[in-house]
């Protein structure tokens, strides 16, 4: 009973599901044209790349510009560390100058070793509050990024997470609230109990709704409590 | 406070519309239900009319089909029989036992 502004927040929701169906294609390309801007941006990268990452850190899209960069993340993924990771959990940029100097992930370090990487820098991707990913470059050769390479890297980030937000919503679902989903769920109860009234008695879907009514009245109950009796087979009262 | 029926239209059951909102209306401010959550129940047992339309008709704006009013006011009922009831004094049998 405590819902504020139901109406807005379903009208919210439909849009989100709509918008669903559609954004697969969109996040991709948008993904795919950001990671391409981005190694375009910075003289000296192989590659670059855009992961997007849900609350657990779990990878929903990512778009890459070459193959080096999908190998040398999907590894960090594999092994649950690396720079991207690192930029993402902890909402800061990461600069790695040559990473035959580094000693974070030893891990990651080690099973990209055969892979022509040398530096890299990532940008974490956060809109509003919520880091939703990284944005990354890879390069061959060590000292091929700075500062400077992280900062127009961010200024890259702001604008990209912002639009990644509003088209991504692959979360839709789960932002359903509780209260929410319970009202479409007895509402789809009802709705079903009137269905088998008008098959069982060959009456319209007013006429249905009127019997339910008429029957929870009758016996001072909540109307999806006699339509859950419907549902379940036991018949309604005659007269 | 009786609805005085200008915008309803000349049918014989439009003073009986008014009534019923009236009555709604009454019994809603008495249980101290909020038009939104009525509004949410009602959609949630089936209802078919958006929330502006449901907060018009509570007032008397706006004229709804028969249905839809008593499906709304089988929502408020639900609402109010929900509400914790009053306190009933014991019999010494219920101390007791």
């Amino acid at each position: 009973m405590a819902q504020q502004l139901p109406l807005d927040e379903l009208s919210t929701v439909i849009a989100r599901i709509q918008g669903l169906l559609l954004t697969e294609e969109k996040v991709h390309t948008a993904v795919r044209l950001l990671a391409q801007a981005a190694k375009e941006s910075v003289p000296g990268t192989i590659g670059a790349g855009v992961s997007l990452l849900d609350a657990r850190g779990r990878r929903t899209s990512s778009g890459y510009t070459d193959r080096i960069v999908s190998q040398a993340d999907a590894t960090q993924y594999e092994c649950g560390e690396g720079p991207c990771l690192t930029a993402w959990a902890t909402e800061e940029p990461v600069l790695v100058r040559d990473l035959t100097e580094e000693s974070r992930w030893p891990e990651w370090r080690n099973a990209v070793a055969g892979l022509p990487v040398r530096s890299v820098v990532s940008a974490p991707l956060v809109a509003g509050k919520e880091s939703i990913g990284a944005l990354k470059l890879y390069a061959a050769t060590p000292n091929t990024y700075d500062e400077s390479s992280v900062i127009l890297l961010q200024l890259f980030a702001a604008p990209a997470a912002t639009l990644l937000s509003h088209i991504q919503a692959s979360e839709a679902p789960h932002r359903m609230t509780q209260g929410l989903q319970a009202s479409l769920y007895s509402r789809d109860v009802v709705n079903r109990a009137c269905g088998v009234l008008m098959e069982r008695l060959g009456i319209s879907h007013e006429a249905a709704l009127h019997r339910l009514i008429k029957q929870a009245r009758d016996e001072n109950t909540a109307l999806q409590q006699i339509s859950e009796r419907v549902l379940a087979g036991t018949p309604a009262h005659g007269a | 406070m009786t609805g005085d029926g200008d915008r309803g239209r000349p049918d014989p059951g439009s003073g009986l519309e008014q009534e019923q909102s009236r009555l709604l209306r009454k019994a809603l401010h008495h249980a101290g239900i909020r038009h939104g959550d009525l509004w949410l129940r009602y959609f949630s047992i089936g209802g078919t009319v958006g929330e502006y339309e449901v907060d018009a008709y509570i007032q008397s704006l706006m004229s709804l089909p028969p249905d839809q009013r008593d499906l709304i006011a089988h929502a408020a009922n639900e609402l109010i029989d929900e509400f914790p009831p009053l306190p009933r004094a014991p019999y010494l049998e219920d101390l007791i036992q």
